[in-house]
């Protein structure tokens, strides 16, 4: 056959397929409006991060990210943001560190295990009760729950008062909570995909199912378990409400006690969220120029972040042969 | 598996060195305090200066909230210290000790670019009462829109001093916009031509402070008794202040040190 | 037994919850949620009720709050639905192949912004722009003896908060309107249906449970947003008045979850804190009450189209 006659054939078939097909005005309003979604969406998302970019350039000097931030009224003369991004990176790692162990141990307990069903739905609702929680919700539990006297070892106790309630371990604990979900979600999911004969291979050899679970499919889920990581890490580092309630919002760390470590733990402190938030318009407000600077900070840290979601999964749908 | 195992173990040595650690060095005194946004720029400074001078006998740890705040949290025993900056109220807690430490002023402000002249009684509460609405319609002012309000939410010291000394009992327009610290309304009135407020002295940067009654609200016209608009500063305790908080209160009582700290911005007592 | 352990966490946050916010309730009974004054002005009041607690006043009618979170959860809900909908059909019908990967990474970017940036832009940016160049001053008069107009207003809470959402519901979406068999679709063009009536009538149809479970998804993250709301939408409890015509985009409105963070500092005074208790067991139960709805709407339709999870 000639390259014509394929090509004629391709045209009709291509025509038969598309039919004679007619396109009402409303039809192509719709289409339109399709297009102004799409488009729109991207032109936001541009704008979003172009405006940040221009001015996080504007206004961020590196020295401030090396700086701790003053007291001050006139917050132009108050050194940077150091202390909010350490408070940053500490909420994180601690909201994540708890999240992690009791997020995998959950998902591998409701798949692998299981029984009594009656348990099992119930932490299931538990979890998508806490997913769905907004985190001011849970912020102000978090308070209620540590100004009791039983937990005066988390923050600080003012001579002859109760527990402040207030401290990097107290938040980082209710940072686990909006973490959980995003964690045992991921976890479950990889643990589905992983194919029963591979649970059946691993028990005709011998294992029982603990060991399974920790040779087996644990180390097969590492790249399900690691994207849950990293979205709930997104998700603390974005987070406002929690920290504005349970970090006493100092600006500098303020730590208590004489133990190293554990001392800045349990003082209070700010992070990048609250600080853009207090020197946005909305809290005491004397500078829009660090808030920009903090912000777009805070902006490529989550990006980071989601680049590193990308590359992880990336290399995940390999793995079964999917 | 890998990944989790060096989370946990950083964990656990955490823990065990702070369980294992000396707690004998952890026993200086902590002092919390709570409320009033006005007193609490003033309570820091002396903080900072009482720590160098007695040489970190205590720690401090200072919220905000709003004088109420202070006063119902010590009250209640959730701090050590309140901040106050108004009187004591019939309706406060029993068992409570105000001690008054410092005096300052309340400044009607404006934007900057708004100088309103001068104002008097009369004029605040035809404005913050929601009587005129117009700018046009206020002798001396530049703009010609609608009034913008700021005012303090119901916990503050500021606001109940406003309400005291130049309102009576004209209450304020229920469409004001309610800020809740000097910051904030600071903020907003340095940043909007149309913007009317009130704030401590200390918060007036950045604003245009409208002299009452044809006297200018600056520090030396607070201290000399001059501008009407003053109120007290307290730190109020539960009971007798007893321990490191009373060391403190004190200090800034008798000491030079605070007394010039406090006159810096504020009026001090003595 | 780590998950029995979340159980009873999960258990103890409820039960604190609701016991603080009892009081509330039960001295208002069901006009709690009632029209009938400023609730500015009985916050203020609760706030100021005198020491013992036999006296603490307690009387509030939020019905101004719950108006203003319905419009301003509603509006973006369903502002963003068209959007979202639009926006899959877009994504997997329409877009050449460079658009499409660019708007995927687009899409996902705008759902990892913190909401605070998204209100630092709103606060900074469209706040001013709305308050000085959208809003005139013969609007702001018209009704300046009731509230004053910034530009902190209904419209830019509106219309930030369905910036924030949508990302979540496209993403759903999408990978439902690909689930549809093609077979499917193209049955339908073969009829001589054009592409976006087949998109719609067969695709669309068929992920109506997905497009439920992400509108449920996004009503619960719009209902949670307090921290961009209290910077966008206006710090005033007050219940924006329809027949303002026009201007009643441009009033201001706070929802409980914004009211619940501009008045945090006061949690721990005992009559005003039990009320934002209430207001935080009010957002509690209606998550919970989503949650279920979202399931059991999905349940029912199932019977109809593709299973969604």
């Amino acid at each position: 056959m000639s390259a014509q006659t394929l090509a004629d054939r391709g045209q009709r078939l291509y025509t038969a397929i598309r039919g004679n097909e007619s396109w009402s005005i409303g039809d192509r309003i719709g289409v339109g409006l399709a297009w102004l979604a799409g488009i729109g969406l991207c032109l936001i998302a541009a704008g979003i991060l172009g405006y940040m970019l221009v001015r996080g350039v504007q206004y961020l000097n590196v020295s401030e990210v090396f700086s701790s931030p003053q007291p001050g009224l006139d917050q132009s003369e108050t050194g940077g943001f150091l202390d909010p991004i350490q408070g940053t990176l500490i909420v994180t790692i601690l909201g994540t560190a708890i999240a992690a162990p009791i997020g995998v141990a959950t998902a591998v307990w409701l798949t692998e295990y299981g029984k009594p069903r009656g348990l099992a739905r119930a932490v299931e609702s538990a979890v998508e009760i806490v997913a769905g929680t907004p985190s001011i919700v849970l912020a102000i539990f978090g308070l209620l729950v540590f100004q009791q006297g039983i937990f005066s070892w988390f923050s600080v106790t003012g001579e002859g008062a109760t527990p402040l309630g207030r401290s990097f371990i107290i938040a980082g604990s209710l940072m686990a909570l909006i973490a959980l979900p995003l964690i045992v979600g991921s976890t479950r999911e990889a643990l589905y995909s992983i194919p029963r004969h591979v649970r059946e291979a691993s028990y005709a050899l011998g294992k029982d199912r603990a060991s399974t679970i920790r040779r087996v499919l644990l180390p097969a889920s590492r790249r399900g378990i690691g994207t849950g990581v990293v979205l709930g890490m997104g998700r603390i580092v974005g987070d406002t409400a929690i920290v504005f309630i349970l970090l006493g919002a100092t600006l500098q760390f303020e730590p208590e006690g004489a133990v190293p470590g554990w001392d800045v733990l349990k003082g209070t402190g700010s992070t990048l969220t609250t600080y853009v938030y207090q020197n946005s318009p909305a809290g005491e407000g004397g500078s829009p120029e660090k808030a920009y600077a903090a912000a777009f900070v805070l902006l490529m840290i989550v990006l980071v972040l989601n680049f590193g979601i990308n590359l992880i999964t990336r290399e995940r749908q390999s793995m079964w042969g999917r | 598996m890998k990944r989790k195992l060096p989370i946990a173990a950083l964990a656990t040595i955490a823990l065990s060195a702070s369980l294992l650690a000396p707690t004998a060095a952890s026993a200086k005194p902590s002092i919390t305090m709570s409320g009033s946004t006005s007193v609490a720029p003033l309570a820091e400074l002396l903080a900072k200066k009482y720590i160098a001078s007695c040489g970190h006998c205590a720690n401090f740890k200072l919220l905000q909230g709003g004088s109420d705040i202070g006063v119902a949290d010590v009250a209640a025993g959730r701090v050590t210290i309140g901040m106050s900056s108004r009187d004591p109220k019939p309706s406060d807690p029993g068992g409570l000790v105000f001690y008054k430490v410092a005096r300052d002023a309340v400044c009607i402000v404006s934007n900057n670019a708004n100088k309103i002249p001068s104002i008097d009684t009369a004029g605040i509460q035809a404005i913050f009462g929601g009587g005129v609405r117009s700018w046009t319609q206020v002798p001396g002012s530049t703009q010609k829109g609608p009034i913008e309000i700021f005012v303090r939410s119901p916990g503050s010291g500021t606001q109940d001093a406003f309400q005291r000394i130049f309102m009576g009992s004209q209450k304020v327009f229920g469409g004001a916009e309610e800020k809740n610290s000097n910051g904030r309304v600071q903020a907003a009135v340095s940043s909007n031509p149309l913007a009317v407020g009130y704030v401590s002295l200390y918060f007036t940067s950045g604003t245009h402070t409208i002299p009452y009654k044809g006297v200018p609200c600056t520090l030396r016209n607070a201290k000399s008794g001059q501008y009407g608009g003053s109120r007290n500063f307290y730190m109020v305790t539960r009971g007798a202040a007893k321990g490191a908080a009373k060391q403190w209160i004190k200090w800034i009582t008798r000491s030079g040190a605070a007394r010039s700290v406090i006159g810096t911005e504020w009026v001090p007592l003595r | 037994m780590l998950s029995a352990g979340l159980l009873v966490l999960i258990g103890f946050m409820i039960v604190f919850v609701f016991s603080k916010a009892w009081p509330s309730f039960a001295n208002n009974g069901l006009a709690w949620f009632g029209p009938g004054g400023d609730v500015d002005t009985q916050l203020a009041e609760i706030f100021n009720s005198p020491a013992e607690s036999k006296s603490y006043n307690y009387t509030i009618h939020v019905w101004p709050m719950l108006w203003s979170t319905m419009l301003i959860t509603g509006g973006a809900v369903i502002l963003a639905t068209f959007i979202s909908v639009l926006s899959a059909m877009f994504i997997v019908e329409f877009a050449p192949a460079p658009v499409r990967a660019v708007l995927q990474p687009a899409i996902r970017l705008l759902a990892a912004v913190p909401s605070v940036i998204y209100g630092l832009i709103g606060l900074l940016v469209i706040v001013p722009f709305v308050g000085n160049h959208v809003i005139t001053t013969h609007q702001k008069e018209s009704v300046q003896y009731v509230i004053q107009l910034g530009g902190s207003s209904l419209i830019v809470g509106i219309v930030v908060l369905t910036v924030m959402i949508t990302p979540i519901m496209v993403a759903i979406i999408t990978d439902a309107l690909h689930s549809v068999p093609r077979t499917w679709t193209e049955g339908a063009k073969a009829l001589g249906v054009n592409r976006w009536r087949a998109l719609r009538t067969v695709g669309v149809r068929a992920a109506r449970p997905a497009i439920v479970a992400a509108a449920v998804l996004a009503t619960a993250r719009a209902l949670g947003e307090a921290i961009m709301l209290s910077m966008v939408a206006g710090s005033s409890a007050f219940a924006p008045n329809p027949l303002d015509g026009l201007v009643f985009f441009y009033e201001p409105a706070r929802t409980i979850a914004a009211t619940i963070v501009d008045n945090a500092d006061g949690l721990s005074v005992k009559p005003f804190g039990q009320t934002l208790y209430a207001f935080a067991a009010v957002l509690l139960i209606s998550s919970a009450f989503l949650s279920f709805a979202g399931w059991a709407a999905r349940q029912a339709m199932s019977k109809y189209t593709l299973g969604a999870r």
